[in-house]
């Protein structure tokens, strides 16, 4: 049998052309308005309910689902009970059924109180029974990062739930990686998706992406090409990475790749690969936590596959190994910021913490991207 | 209900229970390698709900599934080879003794994690309602279910947005090895009133005309006010939680329950009709056997398939 950990359904880059509808967009639009286009793009297939606690009220889910049940109906856009538990277990009966249910969590910690249903049954539905049901649905996490969101409002489980078979975990970190994406989950994938969308996102500007799209939706995405150093980011991390490599390469000639790793639970290997047996060096940052995490497992891939490509020690940056705090100069400090990601890279490419690069000053990346919202 | 019925019901439970019979014989041989959570004595709980429902009716159940899943209309010899891991099997080997399904006859999967498929009834019921065929959904589970989380939020879901789902509470008073008395604060009908669905009870499980009566009831209710109902149905498990034995010994209940359900049950007390019906049965249950040995292994490449 082969390891590859792309399935059939997860073609990596080999996949036919989309048909999702191309944005000729020459604006720029905001991560968020592109979540609630998506939503609504999604509504106009009757299959499709929206369930999630406050996805009708006066705020929308951070406005991503605002005035669309006015517009679809409340028996389209379901509020729902204090109950994730039940939530995603209706959502798996109502998919078995017919009906493509997309769900909200306004934060990424509520969703854990759906693990039972999404990991022993939404991930094994169609595996246990032997390929006798299909339950395709769109889980949409929201990471609450912003400033003092604490330990329960703020964490970011991608590799909890890209931990387990049978579930396929993305991180898009653009407006136009949620439009293809979610028109791709909605009208293509026949599985389970869990989305997991970055708050600090939701507000910051992309221009649009022309050109056809001939990839997987899914699949990593190469964001930068580069020749020193292949940098693999999740979400956020990957504007702060595009943002470092532009520093590093006016600052220092550094040259950066960076693969945006977008699915966390079907990454593309090929492309990691590629990269790192290129440039030598690796340097990976995710939202989430290091240990067990993506950084491990990008590290495991390399690791595996290509021992002797790496010409400098691996460098993970991430979440520290605590519970988020709320005081803001501790919280400054859990978080990676601009300084530590270039120090990082200047490090693994000249090979000594003494690399002489100057290192940025942003302060807090929660504080920056209220002032700064892009476009990118 | 008539004799006819109550013949075709009396064979249904009896089949469900010569089967279960084999697989403890067939138990010791170890080709059986999943286990097995038996219905022993509470066949006539499946047989009547059974009855009750139609076939395109979806029902969701549990990992004590070999009495449903047989009452529903799944076929036998996919049951055997699935317990025999067999490529053959309705789960393709996959799923074992503890998850059945046979989509065909609206047997939706069977789940090992107690009170986790209620929802999904539930939401099936969501769905069907907006279908608008008439259907409506069902979820079978034990009384240790009520005492989950997800119970109590699927019966108020479906309350509120009053959905056309049955819940059928099969009561066999143990949750593995513990009584209601170390495990309940609550009477199980009453606190389901209080979400405003309509309750009916039956205390003598062992009667499967009853229990299809009563279900009947119950689904004609649901089918004309597009609104749940649940039912209680009084049972007795037999055998141990887990394995082909009996527990008797380990004295967390007494032999004298079996005894005085058995002195009622009507598989054990009909002989006539019982030896009527048995030869044809268990020819039925030898081919099946015939034909999960027969069968093959699934290949290497199932490890891998249905995956993601």
């Amino acid at each position: 049998m082969s390891p590859s950990a792309n399935s059939a359904r997860h073609s990596g880059a080999a996949s036919p052309a989309l048909d999702a509808p191309r944005s000729d967009r020459s604006e720029a639009i905001s991560y968020g308005a592109a979540v609630r286009q998506a939503m609504r793009d999604a509504l106009r297939d009757p299959r499709v309910i929206i369930m999630g606690q406050g996805v009708s009220d006066h705020k929308g889910t951070f406005g991503t689902t605002l005035g669309l049940a006015e517009e679809f109906g409340r028996d389209r856009v379901i509020e729902m009970p204090i109950a994730e538990d039940s939530m995603t277990g209706i959502a798996l009966g109502a998919s078995l059924h017919g009906l493509y249910p997309i769900q909200t969590h306004i934060r990424a910690d509520f969703g854990l109180l759906a693990t039972n249903q999404l990991i022993n049954l939404i991930a094994k539905y169609r595996y246990m029974f032997g390929g006798a049901f299909e339950a395709p649905m769109l889980i949409r996490m929201v990471v609450g990062r912003s400033w003092g969101q604490g330990a329960q409002h703020s964490q970011s489980p991608q590799s909890l739930f890209a931990h387990i078979p049978g579930l396929s975990v993305i991180m898009p970190s653009s407006a136009q990686s949620i439009l293809d994406s979610y028109a791709h989950a909605v009208r293509k994938f026949p599985g389970p998706v869990i989305s997991i969308e970055h708050r600090l996102l939701y507000d910051l500007e992309f221009k649009g992406d022309p050109g056809v799209h001939t990839i997987d939706p899914f699949a990593s995405k190469l964001a930068r090409p580069g020749r020193d150093v292949t940098v693999v980011a999740t979400s956020i991390m990957v504007l702060q990475a595009l943002r470092a490599a532009d520093f590093l390469s006016a600052d220092a000639g550094i040259d950066c790749e960076i693969i945006d790793l977008h699915s966390i639970s079907h990454p593309n290997h090929a492309m990691i690969l590629e990269s790192v047996e290129r440039t030598g060096r690796l340097v990976v940052i995710d939202t989430s936590w290091r240990p067990y995490g993506v950084s491990a497992e990008i590290c495991r891939i390399v690791c595996e596959s290509s021992p002797g490509a790496l010409r400098a020690p691996v460098v993970t940056l991430g979440m520290q190994p605590a519970p988020c705090p709320t005081a803001k100069n501790l919280e400054d400090m859990f978080y990676p910021e601009m300084a530590q990601l270039v120090d990082a890279i200047a490090r693994v490419v000249r090979g000594s913490a003494d690399h002489g690069v100057r290192l940025p000053d942003e302060g807090s990346m929660a504080d920056l991207y209220k002032r700064f919202r892009g476009p990118f | 209900m008539t004799t006819e019925s109550y013949k075709e019901l009396f064979r249904q439970a009896l089949r469900i229970r010569l089967v279960e019979e084999r697989v403890i014989t067939e138990y010791p041989g170890d080709k059986i390698q999943s286990p097995v959570h038996l219905s022993i004595g509470q066949e006539a709980v499946a047989v009547g709900v059974c009855a009750a429902l139609r076939p395109q009716d979806p029902l969701y159940c549990t990992y004590r599934s070999h009495a449903f899943y047989l009452a529903k209309g799944g076929d036998l010899n996919a049951m055997m080879a699935e317990l025999y891991g067999k490529v053959d099997g309705c789960c393709r080997g996959k799923g074992g003794s503890m998850h059945l399904a046979a989509p065909g006859v609206g047997f939706m999967g069977t789940s090992a994690i107690v009170a986790s498929n209620l929802p999904h009834a539930v939401g099936a019921a969501l769905a069907l309602k907006r279908e608008g065929k008439g259907r409506i959904a069902a979820a079978v589970f034990g009384d240790g279910a009520c005492e989950q989380g997800v119970y109590h939020e699927s019966l108020n879901f479906a309350a509120l947005h009053a959905l056309p789902v049955l819940f059928l509470c099969e009561n066999n008073g143990l949750a593995v090895h513990t009584g209601p008395q170390d495990r309940q604060a609550f009477t199980i009908r009453t606190h389901a009133e209080t979400y405003g669905i309509p309750t009916l009870a039956v205390e003598d499980g062992h009667e499967f005309c009853r229990v299809a009566e009563t279900v009947r009831k119950a689904v004609q209710d649901i089918r004309e006010t597009q609104a749940p109902c649940f039912v209680e149905v009084k049972t007795y498990r037999s055998r141990e939680h887990v394995g082909p034995g009996e527990d008797f010994s380990a004295g967390y209940r007494p032999r004298e329950d079996f005894d005085s359900w058995m002195a009622k049950d009507p598989l054990e007390q009909d002989s006539a009709t019982r030896s009527d019906l048995t030869p044809a049965i268990l020819s039925e249950i030898d081919r099946a056997i015939q034909f999960a040995e027969a069968s093959a292994w699934p290949g290497e490449e199932e490890l891998l398939a249905h995956v993601s």
